[in-house]
């Protein structure tokens, strides 16, 4: 695994944490960590994007940060775990995934990589 | 209210994610302005959004909506493919949305 895709997981990370931050920040602090989480996690992101497939990056940065977010929020928060909830995220991010991975086949036979 | 924040949050993702492309193509203010007041509004809404909504649901529909606006508004207006194996991923998000806003 080259140093790239350690920065794509580093940015689904942060993307998990600046989501936590939306929801509970309550005072101008965390609310600025926040947003230099949210600016890291861009930045981090389009850095990785230079030298790996795009959709492949959103791909997996997007699933890090959908199935943290979810665990997250069960395990720190005390937000009950609902099987159908579960379920649907599951089906939802399939579909993210899915849409994403798809679009590089296309754009691979363009010969983009 | 909270869905309401929820889809605008989404529907600001995908004028932010269109800046980004502009901004790929052609580095100049107007694509920055597209790039960042969609992105600010998008997560101004959801936060919004995540006052009243689990931050689970919040996230994942957030990035369902704006992926599935981004690749319409790429089909639509930029020609991108139109194959099944698309429509079926797009298909699969709507109906994960629908069935998120019923049991939330």
């Amino acid at each position: 695994m080259n140093r790239d895709w350690v920065l794509v997981i580093f940015a689904g990370i942060l993307e998990m944490l600046w989501a936590v931050g939306l929801k509970h920040s309550s005072n101008w602090l965390a609310w600025t960590v926040t947003a230099i989480l949210i600016y890291m996690s861009f930045v981090i992101l389009i850095k990785a994007t230079k030298s790996l497939p795009v959709s492949t990056v959103y791909a997996i940065f997007t699933g890090i940060g959908t199935a943290g977010t979810v665990v997250v929020e069960i395990l720190v928060f005390g937000e009950a775990f609902n099987f159908t909830k579960v379920l649907l995220i599951i089906l939802l991010i399939s579909g993210v995934v899915g849409l994403k991975l798809v679009t590089t086949d296309t754009s691979n036979k363009e010969g983009a990589s | 209210m909270g869905w309401v924040y929820l889809i605008l949050a989404g529907v600001f993702e995908v004028v932010g994610v269109t800046g980004m492309n502009k901004v790929a193509k052609d580095k100049n203010l107007q694509s920055y302005m597209v790039l960042v007041l969609g992105f600010v509004f998008s997560f101004s809404f959801l936060s919004l959004a995540m006052k009243t909504l689990p931050m689970g649901v919040s996230y994942a529909v957030w990035t369902g909506i704006g992926t599935v606006g981004a690749t319409i508004v790429g089909m639509v207006f930029y020609g991108d493919a139109k194959d099944w194996k698309r429509i079926l991923c797009i298909a699969m998000i709507l109906v994960a949305v629908i069935g998120l806003k019923i049991t939330t």
